[in-house]
């Protein structure tokens, strides 16, 4: 009996013999995905855990997310709290001494990026406030100068536990940086500074930071938390104080109230894309900036 | 003894081991030999990145524990008398109270108090998390888990020491406020008590990498659940559970884990009928089956099931104040359950169906079969909802026909807060 157990775990363990070269990236969202594609180019497999039209927000670890981080020589993530509901279970979990707090396989990409405090301005953060972000608004990767600073990251960190292929990692991150000052020009005519929408959730405070326009006001009340009455109704006098046109929302959001707002507003309900793939022809970082800014300066929005 | 040496050998290898791994580690990324060259390493590589940090407040309070806190609170009503309560028992499984009478894990006509769970976590060092719960109720406060689990062995392998729940089956891990329904399923009930099997000792685990998840494990345990084991039925371990899991994604939304475990050990208790005293060994199989179909944070469906079959032979005194000689029992029996949750926006619907002598009901005393009368079934049936993730109320309808002859009709209303930090939560 015991014989045959070890048995067994010798079968085990050879089967398990780690396979071939090439560097294990495990991304937490499609984006991150996206961005340690460009940045790793054919050195990386990436394998992205949250699906596309996935709220961020509420995700689940499954087993096979664990078996994915088992494999990871890096684990990229959000970080700013946006994970705490599965990554540390999946970490744990994953028995990968490379991707523990404070390897070099560990990436949080916040680390690189200059936060918005948003809710963590306030001071005071407690739940009665709802799902709030306390560490910071987390959704950057709607932020091209973030973006910069996290591709860098990016190839420091796969340079870190690869050294051997630094001037790969650093060429690619030269192309990448290079297509996106070539982007900035482009997306520098949207013509969006002084524009006013009203969005659902905090999701495009960088957006507006950077192209200039403003969020007058959210649908929701407190994250997470379906809003009252009365909130809508002062949320709708605002819009037409400043003439609002379009109110900002996900796939995963389109919510009663949001519907509720447009028709009694007349305002546009304009879904966009939050996340690489969460909409077709969005197949990677640039073209999600390409669709959202599309579908801000006017055109219809986005398909599905 | 030779047992004692082999789990001391095993204990120092998988030390030793984890200091190894950083040595292999650094040695393979600079080329240089030193346990501290790894941590040196990520140092430096965090040093680069904190130049781009300006997010002050980013990563909070590491040296603080994650603490939550969870109250438990149940309101209770039942057809039967307090007395007729106290003393109703699954004749030919078990009593349900302990030797001096009391309910035993059950609850009280009225208001309950369940508990309020305090839970502590964080990471020791580089190489161990600590996790501890203590659970208070109005009596007393007990160190419900108080475990280590390793995080930097090679392999896929994990250790895991303490007091903690077995990784037998699957609802066994669970703690009582993240159950589905307010108690435990009747197989669970029977085999194992509502606490279910918690106990101290040494897991290991194996994570193969596989195409397909799926894990592995041993624990060596003391043998102190009082239903299945007994404290006293040998000085030292003399329990052991083994198990596999497997898991699949089936389409974007659906996992579907399914498992077998085996648990074993000495056994003496007091558990089958009150005043009686049994001595022998027991073994517990277990298969299980959950499928998990998540849309998206609003709807999802959860469909899981169990089956248990346990094993006992020894001897047995009925009554063990007499000085009556003892029987040869042998005894095996199974038990099943099945339940479905359905949840959309705040709200979830439950239903719950459980059996014992499902297929054996054999339970032989100096080689005569005894027969206990009706199979002992329940029905159940539960509404809840759910504002936010961290409050939950809910309310449960039991058909409970476990004492063979006889209905008890129980109605729960159930309130679960939890505070402070985000817990994770396993699949
Ligand atoms: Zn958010």
């Amino acid at each position: 009996m015991k014989r045959r157990v070890l048995l067994w775990m010798i079968l085990f363990l050879l089967l398990s013999a780690p396979a071939s070269a090439g560097l294990n990236v495990v991304a937490t969202l499609p984006w991150i995905g996206s961005i340690a594609r460009e940045i790793g180019g054919d050195r990386v497999r990436v394998r992205v855990l949250v699906r596309p039209t996935q709220d961020a927000h509420y995700v689940e670890a499954r087993p096979s997310m664990i078996l994915a981080a088992r494999r990871a020589d890096l684990l990229m993530y959000n970080g700013l709290d946006l994970e705490a509901g599965y990554l540390p279970v999946l970490v744990e979990s994953s028995r990968n001494p490379r991707i523990q707090p404070g390897m070099p396989g560990d990436v949080d990409c916040s680390r690189f990026v200059e936060v918005l405090q948003g809710d963590a301005a306030t001071g005071r953060a407690d739940r009665s406030m709802g799902d709030i972000h306390p560490l910071g608004n987390p959704h950057y990767h709607l932020s091209p100068k973030n973006i910069a600073r996290v591709a860098r990251g990016m190839a420091d960190s796969l340079s870190a536990v690869d050294p051997g292929n630094r001037d790969l990692y650093m060429a690619n991150l030269a192309a990448f940086e290079r297509k996106l000052s070539q982007k900035l020009k482009q997306w520098s005519g949207a013509g969006l500074e002084g524009g006013r929408f009203v969005a659902y959730h905090r999701f495009f405070e960088y957006l507006a930071a950077e192209f200039g326009f403003h969020i007058v006001g959210y649908i929701e009340e407190k994250p997470g938390i379906p809003p009252s009455a009365a909130h809508i109704q002062e949320v709708m006098e605002r819009m037409k104080e400043d003439g609002v046109t379009k109110i900002l929302t996900t796939v995963y959001q389109v919510g009663r109230e949001g519907r509720y707002v447009s028709e009694r507003t007349g305002a546009e309900l304009v879904v966009l894309p939050h996340d690489v793939g969460s909409m077709k022809g969005v197949d990677d970082w640039f073209g999600l900036i390409d669709r959202i800014l599309e579908v801000l300066k006017g055109g219809t929005g986005g398909g599905r | 003894m030779k047992v004692t040496i082999i789990a001391a050998a095993a204990a120092l290898f998988f030390l030793t081991e984890v200091y190894a791994v950083e040595n292999i580690q650094s040695d393979e990324r600079r080329g240089t030999a030193g346990a501290d060259r790894t941590r040196a390493v990520a140092l430096e590589s965090g040093a680069q990145m904190k130049a781009y940090r300006v997010n002050p407040k980013g990563g909070g309070n590491l040296f603080n524990p994650a603490i939550t806190l969870v109250l438990d609170f149940i309101y209770m009503d039942t057809n039967l008398s307090d007395e007729e309560y106290d003393a109703r028992e699954i004749p030919g499984y078990r009593t349900l109270h302990d030797a001096d009478g009391h309910g035993h894990g059950g609850f009280e006509e009225g208001f309950n108090l369940r508990g309020a769970e305090l839970t502590l976590s964080a990471p020791v060092d580089p190489y161990f998390n600590l996790y501890a719960t203590l659970t208070g109720t109005e009596e007393e406060t007990v160190v419900e888990e108080a475990s280590f689990v390793t995080t930097s062995l090679p392999a896929g392998l994990q250790v895991k020491g303490g007091k903690f729940r077995s990784a037998f089956g699957r609802f066994n891990a669970f703690h009582q406020h993240a159950w589905n329904f307010v108690d435990a399923p009747l197989p669970y009930r029977a085999f194992l008590g509502e606490e279910g099997l918690v106990e101290k000792g040494v897991q290991v685990t194996y994570l193969p990498d596989l195409p397909v998840y799926t894990l592995l494990g041993l624990e060596v345990l003391e043998g102190e659940s009082e239903v299945l084991f007994g404290e006293e039925a040998e000085s030292g371990a003399h329990a052991f559970t083994a198990f596999v899991k497997a898991s699949s994604d089936f389409g974007e939304a659906g996992t579907l884990l399914a498992g077998f475990s085996v648990a074993g050990g000495r056994t003496k208790n007091g558990s089958i009928e009150h005043g009686s005293e049994f001595t022998g060994d027991s073994t517990l199989y277990g298969a299980e089956v959950t499928y998990k179909w998540k849309r998206s944070r609003r709807r999802s469906l959860l469909l899981q099931a169990e089956y248990l079959l346990r094993h006992q032979s020894g001897d047995y005194v009925e009554d063990a104040a007499l000085p009556t000689a003892a029987r040869r029992l042998e005894r095996t029996q199974d038990g099943l359950y099945l339940q479905a949750l359905y949840r959309t926006g705040r709200w979830g619907i439950g239903a719950r169906y459980e059996v014992l002598d499902l297929f054996r009901d054999d339970f032989m005393e100096a080689g005569m079969k005894r027969d206990f009368g009706d199979r002992p079934e329940r029905i159940t049936a539960a509404l809840e909802y759910r504002p936010t993730e961290f409050s939950r109320m809910r309310l449960q309808y039991n058909h409970d026909e476990t004492a063979r002859d006889g209905v008890d009709r129980e109605v729960f209303f159930q309130f679960v807060f939890a505070i402070g930090a985000h817990g994770a939560h396993p699949f």
